[in-house]
């Protein structure tokens, strides 16, 4: 081979592999990966016992009974808890936003604030509300309300930045101050969007409403939880199936609510007709229900004066005790260490779970025949990632491969789903000149398809990957390694300092990762 | 024989017939234009002779296969002797040319050569010579997404020069190009057609540049064939009825054709034909 017939690029990509290699490899050692695990007779059988007892599902009157409540109180808490994180958005979603101001300001405290409310998952936040609050759902309203509070913030800042700046900049050349320009020149433009992903949150904030029952927060997670603890199969499958229906009409109600936002107002003076006018007196309505159904005294909430008697003073007493009983961090070297290694393990299970996913889902995303795919790829998403682990923690054992495998069932669905509609919206015609240049289905599809495709199944990973960084953090607390086992045990013996210092570390990592993929993201354009 | 289409007729899927009864042979080594005005059928009838569409009416045989054949495995080998040019380039943007290149021998490669080449380019010295032959080796290892519109037209081509097709079919393939490049594409196709014996079938939509540089001459009109000339035989009044849907102005390649700098386009035709 001549000098000249050498590829250029061949160095960096062979640099570039080495480099993957020396970082993947250590990763998925710290992972645990062993797949041989999962293909164990015994373990087989173990799973094979467990998930049998999951048929037939149960279906007793009482059970069912208990069900409908756990279902309600599911969407009570979900309702509640983005009502709560509204409240939270827009104040400080204003504050932080540069929209409708003289000169593009950020606001760096509101900033810091926001990105530690988003940074915690809303799991451990719930964690430590039912130690203040005690077990019930009064917890995940307040964990959910922060979490998504900061994200809702985060993002209607950016929604209001990201709109044409220049109605809000005249009309506060005209002398009205920054509400008003805003609400006359920036909330036109935006509102279509800002409305979208508010409901769209709602979607998640009724799976994350489940997954907060897991640590005693209420609704059909701890009803699962109890069930899977009692290895009732049959009521846990059940409540399975009753879940799944709620995220499948959930996700089918807020795609009908986002559709509905694109029909064009009525030509008439008010833009409301009977459908938002309903609309909006159903939102109030489920709202307030919600409230009094979860039974969270919204009164004693607002009524002073002779409500704060000595009871209360106690409780905020203790409160202020508990919060006081977290600083400072234990930053003993013995703790740190211990505290890195999960750091390690975290974001190897992380890693590894959304490797294993993007694989998985690259393959379900392709066969042409799309209809029995699609139900599986439903089907894995609709199961959240702790009901995944509790599940795989039997397949495979205690343990971060249990976490891995648990984080890439649910990834793989969600991140299926994606690929196959970027796949679908590839251009279609250098896959089709090569298929009729001879090539075959296969090699057309990989120098044809794929190329056009892959901008957009990077970002989806990776993005995908940053969220997996919080949810492995937290698989720790059905026992899936990494940080959230960690965080677990300290909390229930009350550690707090220590367990300070782990929230402390899933925040830094949960930033760091944000970093990396942003970087990922540019460097792979 | 190259190809026989013996009474073709092509109805598209919404019923809308775009071929009807087109009879037309071609010997080994013949070069066909296609003309007519736009929506007379060109694009049809070279998505009939590339198997991209089966006909509806009569028999197609290319390069002897007849279409009994087109939905069998036996297509497959049929299409890595067919090389396309299409009007807009189908190379993805992330790809690099050296890639977009090798991709026309996808169908004649083992699959362990087709694998490998994603990692590292197998055939670089290929890829290179047939690059060189449209002016572009210094692009080799660029990004398609770098390219302009025309110089990815030329990637598309020298796709279809490393393919060694034994039939090459050009829908419009240079319409995106400035006159005296598409001059200088076109006599490489010719060349590179002459030098392999392979057919050539260009559909193109400049009348002179059609009768200047080919032998034989297809009128198309309507979906049937409506002159089948060589190119001295092809008459002014022959093409006003041909293009009397567009108007009275014929549509060519510049609009006063002798004006054309001849000693550029042949200097432009050397340089990208040779080396
Ligand atoms: N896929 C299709 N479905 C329906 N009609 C088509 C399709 N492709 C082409 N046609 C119609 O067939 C006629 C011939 O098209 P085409 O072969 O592209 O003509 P030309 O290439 O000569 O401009 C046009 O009227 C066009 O609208
Ligand atoms: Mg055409």
């Amino acid at each position: 081979m001549s000098r000249i017939d050498r590829d250029p690029a061949a160095r960096s990509r062979l640099i570039g592999a080495l480099a993957m290699l020396v970082i993947l490899w250590p990763l998925f050692q710290a992972a645990e990966v062993k797949p041989g695990v999962l293909f164990d007779p015994g373990n087989l059988k173990v799973i094979g016992n467990f998930l049998a007892g999951f048929l037939p599902p149960e279906t007793g009157n009482e059970f069912l009974g208990y069900l409908a409540k756990a279902t309600l109180e599911t969407l009570a808490i979900a309702t509640a808890g983005m009502a709560l994180a509204f409240l939270i958005a827009v104040p400080m979603g204003y504050l932080a936003s540069g929209a409708g101001r003289e000169k593009a300001t950020l606001n760096p405290v509101t900033r810091s604030l926001l990105t530690i409310l988003r940074g915690i998952p809303e799991l451990v936040w719930a964690l430590i509300f039912v130690r203040v609050f005690g077990l019930g759902p009064a917890a995940g309203v307040l964990a959910l309300g922060l979490t998504y509070g900061g994200m809702l913030a985060k993002v209607y800042a950016e929604i209001l930045e990201s709109v044409d700046a220049a109605p809000a900049r005249a009309l506060r050349h005209n002398g009205a101050d920054r509400p008003l320009a805003i609400l006359y020149g920036l909330i036109p433009q935006a509102s279509k969007e800002l409305a979208s992903y508010t409901v769209y949150r709602w979607e998640c904030a009724i799976r994350a409403s489940v997954v907060m029952g897991f640590v005693g927060a209420g609704g059909l997670g701890q009803l699962m939880d109890q069930a899977m603890k009692m290895l009732n199969g049959g009521e846990a499958a059940t409540i399975l199936l009753a879940f799944m229906v709620l995220v499948f009409a959930a996700d089918g109600f807020s795609g009908w609510l986002r559709r509905a936002l694109d029909t064009p107002p009525a030509n008439r003076a008010s833009p409301f007709g009977w459908r938002s006018g309903g609309l909006g007196l159903a939102l109030v309505v489920s709202i307030v229900a919600s409230f009094s159904y979860l039974e969270i005294g919204l009164k004693s909430l607002l009524t002073l004066g002779p409500a704060f008697d000595s009871v209360v003073v106690e409780a905020a007493r203790s409160i202020g005790e508990f919060v006081a009983g977290f600083f400072p961090p234990d930053l003993s070297a013995e703790w740190l260490a211990k505290v890195g290694k999960g750091i390690w393990e975290t974001l190897a299970i992380s890693v590894v779970g959304t490797l294993l996913a993007a694989v998985a889902g690259l393959l379900l995303a392709l066969p042409k025949w799309r209809a029995p795919f699609s139900f599986l790829l439903n089907t894995l998403r609709s199961v959240p990632e702790l009901v995944w682990a509790t599940i795989t923690a039997l397949a495979v054992g205690l343990g971060p491969f249990a976490g891995a495998l648990a984080l890439a069932l649910h990834t793989a669905g969600v991140l299926g789903r994606l690929y196959a509609e970027a796949l679908d919206n590839a251009p279609p015609a250098p896959g089709q000149a090569l298929r009729l240049a001879g090539a075959p289905g296969g090699f057309a599809f990989l120098y044809g398809t794929l190329p056009g495709a892959a901008p957009q199944l990077i970002a989806y990973t990776l993005y995908r990957w940053e969220m997996n960084i919080r949810m492995a953090a937290i698989l720790g607390f059905v026992g899936a390694g990494g940080l959230g086992q960690l965080l677990y045990f300290e909390l229930s013996l009350f550690h707090h300092a220590q367990a300070s210092t782990v929230i402390i570390a899933m925040l830094l990592l949960s930033i760091a990762v944000d970093q990396a993929s942003a970087w990922l993201r540019r460097a792979m354009r | 024989m190259s190809f026989r289409l013996n009474g073709v007729g092509l109805t598209h899927a919404n019923g809308f017939v775009a071929l009807k009864g087109v009879m037309l042979q071609a010997e080994k080594g013949e070069r066909i234009a296609l003309i007519g005005p736009s929506g007379a059928g060109k694009t049809s009838l070279l998505s009939v002779l590339g198997t991209a569409l089966a006909p509806t009416e009569g028999l197609a045989e290319v390069l002897d296969f007849d279409q009994n054949f087109w939905l069998t495995a036996e297509v497959k080998k049929l299409r890595t002797h067919i090389g396309s040019i299409h009007q807009s380039p189908p190379i993805p943007g992330r790809q690099r040319v050296v890639t977009a290149v090798l991709a026309g021998k996808l169908g004649q490669w083992p699959a362990w050569k087709s694998l490998a080449s994603l990692v590292y380019p197998l055939d670089i010295a290929g890829a290179r010579a047939a690059l060189e032959r449209v002016d572009l080796a210094d692009k080799l290892f660029a990004r398609c997404d770098q390219l302009s519109g025309g110089q990815l037209q030329r990637v598309g081509i020298a796709r279809v020069l490393y393919q060694q097709p034994e039939l090459i079919l050009a829908d419009e393939p240079v319409s995106a190009l400035d006159p005296t490049l598409a001059l200088a594409t076109i006599r490489l196709l010719i060349a590179e057609a002459e030098a392999r014996g392979a057919t050539l079938v260009a559909s193109l939509h400049a009348v002179d540049l059609a009768i200047g540089n080919f032998s034989r001459i297809v009128g198309v009109k309507a979906g049937h064939i409506a002159f089948d000339l060589p190119a001295s035989e092809v008459t002014v009044p022959l093409l006003h009825d041909l293009y009397a849907s567009e108007g009275d102005e014929l549509p060519v390649q510049a609009h006063e054709p002798h004006f054309l700098s001849q000693a550029a386009a042949n200097e432009a035709a050397t340089r990208a034909a040779c080396c």
